[in-house]
């Protein structure tokens, strides 16, 4: 027998494969195949139902640019959650990558290249440096100390770019000058869909800015939950849960929660970048800590520890802040209603609101344990 | 040449002398018991040659090399494993993700670059985890959450853990601490059953007195610090000076 002494065929999604002669599809689990399929309709249906769908979109009363700003959102929050929910680490310096990322966007966009793909590229690089650095130095504290220091380089990095960088950054007026060009050369990003007559394949989608932000939001997905998929996912969880122990089975802990954190710095950065190549402008705000304080809040919100908590997080905060606080009435009182919205969440439901579902089966199964407890 | 030794290992906090200058040397394949009084410096000594702690002197030697320096990691990924004295587990984790987890850092070192790559392509990580479920008689339970499981077996998962990081030598610190008469006669027998099977080195850190007795090949007695006596069981069971230091004079 001369093939027994070949390598075994790998076992891969019940199926038998070749090594080496992997089809491309096979690079995703099945898991994974019907994530990305899911995550696409999701994103594909978002602006029609928020912005066509007949009776539902005028009772939401959204708008196409919400749309994509929504998602901008929660490619950060889902990046912040790599490091908040499964690693357990609590960052408020995260404008800094966001921030830097927009500034970095915006500028590379005025004095290099507008072309919309180059501008994220340099935004997120930015990004991956500035995480790099800072978590060089963070990283050495953990718990409350490491939250404290990087709020502490964030809000030194917002008052950099206020005053000693105001010629690169125009201070607080923000950075203005922002100067993004079609995508490709030719696809005006602005446009709706209809305005290429050969390519309208998705006139549910609105315009092209959305397509463009919505290819990052399904890549981002895709990546993280990769991540989560690779043995990162397992250390993630480990070192949140025991720390000390992940370093006894012989795991260089530092090392890879350095990587946790860069590796949320690269969605901050993409989302931030993003963020300027919708919005045209780079608002001196994006590096203070309340744009810290608001990823806090949209992943906790939605739910710290699964992929879709922190996207519906982003989507109610964004919402409540562009729609709700447009109301005459409410405006003055958007934030208390968000807190108190946020206040009730993390008090009743501590795993947010995607979590709501299992706590209350929880609840319920733990209630009728102790009744069964109460009759013996 | 010793597997372990340490030359005049010492630790000191603030004026208190902990560890005192500890000359201890362990052979391939021994197994030795640490003894001696509470707050005798058994787990500082342990904690010496983890690297949680770091000498004011002296000197550890592992297979030869000096590990004074080392990250905690490095010296797990070098064969130290430890075995904690509280079930030092991943609570939210299920069994077999537990064990798997050490199974990673024994097959892929103390770090890689592999963030984008599926865990199923690491089917060696997997045979090791099973294996290890296996030879603690965990594998039944592999899918129960850790934080769910009985005491003992938490015990027993801990001590899955400490061995799927595939060591030559294994710390044991009180392995049946707070452990029922039934749960320490299962550790010891199961203690005896890795040992075989895995070909390790212990070091066992012990207060209960018939498991060091039953276990041993050698004894090392601490007292403040220092070492007072060593030898088999039988040399120290009638060595005056530990019945007087450890057992208070009370004959066994």
């Amino acid at each position: 027998m001369t093939d027994s002494t070949a390598d075994p065929p790998a076992e891969e999604g019940g199926a038998f494969v070749e090594p080496g002669k992997l089809p491309v599809w096979s690079w995703f689990g099945s898991d994974e195949r019907s994530l990305v399929g899911i995550t696409t309709l999701a994103v594909v249906l978002f602006p029609w139902l928020l912005v066509r769908a007949p009776v539902v979109s005028s009772v939401l009363d959204g708008y196409q640019s919400l749309t994509s700003l929504i998602l901008i959102w929660g490619i950060f929050a889902l990046g912040f959650n790599l490091l908040l929910g499964y690693v357990g680490m609590l960052s408020f310096g995260h404008a800094v990558f966001w921030g830097g990322a927009a500034y970095a966007a915006g500028i590379f966009s005025a004095q290099v290249n507008g072309s919309p793909i180059l501008v994220v590229l340099f935004g997120t690089l930015i990004a991956v440096a500035l995480s790099l650095v800072l978590g060089v130095i963070t990283l050495r504290r953990s718990g409350i100390y490491f939250s404290i220091l990087t709020l502490a380089f964030g809000q030194m990095f917002y008052h950099i770019a206020q005053a000693p960088l105001s010629g690169l950054t125009n201070g607080t007026n923000g950075f203005t000058d922002v100067d993004v060009g079609n995508l490709f050369g030719f696809l005006d990003l602005f446009g709706p869909t209809e305005s290429i007559p050969l390519s309208t394949p998705l006139p549910v989608i609105g315009d092209w800015m959305y397509l463009f932000v919505g290819t990052f939001t399904v890549l981002t997905v895709v990546a993280i939950t990769r991540i989560l998929h690779s043995p990162y996912g397992l250390v993630f969880k480990a070192i949140r849960e025991n720390e000390q122990r992940a370093e006894f089975v012989g795991l260089n802990v530092w090392r890879y929660k350095l990587m946790a954190f860069v590796l949320s710095g690269v969605f901050a950065g993409v989302a931030g970048s993003l963020f300027v190549v919708q919005g045209g402008y780079v608002p001196l705000e994006s590096l203070n800590w309340t744009t810290s304080g608001e990823v806090v809040m949209m992943a906790v919100l939605g739910g710290a520890g699964s992929m879709v908590g922190p996207m519906l997080g982003a989507g109610i905060y964004i919402y409540v802040e562009n729609v709700i606080a447009g109301y005459g009435a409410i405006q003055p009182y958007w934030h208390i209603i968000l807190g108190l919205i946020f206040v009730v969440v993390v008090v009743v439901f501590p795993d947010g609101i995607w979590g709501i579902p299992g706590t209350v089966r929880e609840k319920l199964s733990d209630s009728s344990a102790e009744e069964r407890g109460g009759e013996n | 040449m010793s597997l372990l030794e340490t030359r005049g290992l010492t630790k000191e906090f603030g004026g208190l002398v902990a560890v005192d200058d500890v000359d201890l040397d362990i052979q391939e394949d021994e197994r030795v018991s640490v003894i001696g009084p509470n707050g005798a410096g058994k787990s500082t000594l342990i904690n010496l040659i983890t690297r949680m702690l770091d000498p004011t002197d002296g000197d550890i030697r592992f297979k030869g090399e000096t590990i004074t320096d080392l990250d905690p990691y490095d010296v797990v990924q070098m064969g130290v494993s430890k075995s904690f004295q509280t079930a030092s587990i991943f609570p939210e984790l299920t069994v077999e993700d537990n064990a798997r987890i050490a199974a990673l850092a024994a097959e892929h070192g103390s770090f890689k670059f592999n963030f984008l790559r599926h865990q199923n392509h690491y089917s060696e990580v997997a045979e090791l985890t099973q294996e290890t479920l296996d030879s603690v008689g965990l594998l039944g339970q592999r899918d129960t959450t850790a934080a769910d499981l009985p005491y003992g077996d938490k015990r027993r998962l801990e001590l899955g853990i400490a061995l799927a990081s595939g060591p030559d030598l294994l710390l044991m610190d009180e392995p049946t601490a707070g452990m029922s008469p039934e749960e320490t006669q299962a550790t010891v027998e199961l203690i005896e059953q890795v040992k075989e099977e895995h070909g390790l080195t212990i070091l066992l850190v012990e207060h209960d007195m018939e498991i060091v007795f039953n276990v041993s090949d050698r004894i090392v007695v601490l007292n403040r610090g220092g070492i007072i006596a060593r030898g088999t069981p039988d040399e120290v069971q009638g060595d005056p000076r530990v019945q007087e230091a450890y057992l208070g004079g009370v004959e066994l």
